[in-house]
């Protein structure tokens, strides 16, 4: 997936990988990184959790713009279950 | 296929699945998988406010419509190609095929896996300026197809984006 990242980024893309492998975000170094250590298949939480979902792709997003150099790998540090979402805010990027 | 190569691809399979229920067996995994090692990081900074800005979505979770070619599951190396996915298509008509990783709850709520759902409420919201057409990989790629990947088809990915006017890109794993 980082290789994909890297050709778009390439051909003037920004891109933001979410990634569960932070040791092969570190060798096929994608642009930027997010990187969750969740189950396989589950990049952005549990099934109907829409909270959790969301807060993946806002922290993802927020990244497009927040980092200042390339190959960061980023970490929010959430626990897979029994941790309290509550609807992002603040889409302003 | 020879025997060889389809014992092969059960074990992968079943390593798969596994891998899927023990985090930390993956890490070890992710330590010794041969992947591309890059020195260079591309980088481009996004010159526009998200709420005027295209966003596409790309997978590399086996996810494509009911009605496109699956992905190759008969070769043990992968397949490299990928399936545009428009981004209105109702959530009906996507499927996935990808045998590597337990899909069980990303065909219950395909959110947690491609959030098509949630980037269209974000531009209904007015957060995100627009959707470009996704796209669907399968991860699980080996040489000789890696080559593939890197210098044929996932550029021309790139290509139809940049063509189609897209500023940003998500990545999702399977």
């Amino acid at each position: 997936m980082g290789l994909i990242a890297r050709a778009a980024e390439a051909a003037g893309i920004a891109t933001v990988s979410i990634v569960g492998l932070r040791e092969i975000a570190e060798r096929v170094r994608p642009p930027r990184t997010v990187h969750l250590k969740w189950p396989f298949g589950h990049p952005l939480g549990e099934p109907g959790n829409a909270a959790q979902q969301l807060n993946v792709i806002h922290y993802a997003l927020e990244k497009l713009y927040t980092a200042e150099e390339p190959g960061l790998i980023f970490e929010p540090d959430w626990r897979w279950r029994r941790e309290r979402y509550a609807l992002p805010e603040g889409w302003d990027f | 296929m020879s025997d060889f190569d389809g014992l092969r691809q059960n074990l992968s399979r079943m390593f798969g699945q596994v891998l899927s229920h023990v985090p930390a067996l993956a890490q070890t995994w992710g330590r010794t998988f041969e992947s591309v090692i890059s020195e260079e990081v591309p980088f481009t900074r996004l010159p526009k406010p998200l709420r005027e800005v295209r966003l596409a979505l790309a997978t590399t979770g086996g996810v494509h419509l009911r009605n496109q070619t699956p992905f190759d599951m008969a070769d043990s190396r992968g397949d490299a190609t990928f399936r545009p996915l428009p981004a209105a298509t109702p959530r009906e008509d996507l499927m996935i095929t990808h045998d590597y990783y337990d899909h069980t709850n990303a065909v219950r709520d395909l959110n947690i896996l491609f959030p098509l759902e949630h980037l269209r409420d974000l531009v209904a919201a007015g957060h995100i300026g627009s959707l470009g057409t996704c796209y669907g990989f399968m991860g699980h790629i080996e040489p000789p197809h890696l080559e593939a990947l890197i210098n044929e088809t996932a550029p021309e990915a790139a290509r139809l984006m940049r063509e189609e006017g897209v500023d940003a890109l998500l990545l999702t794993p399977g």
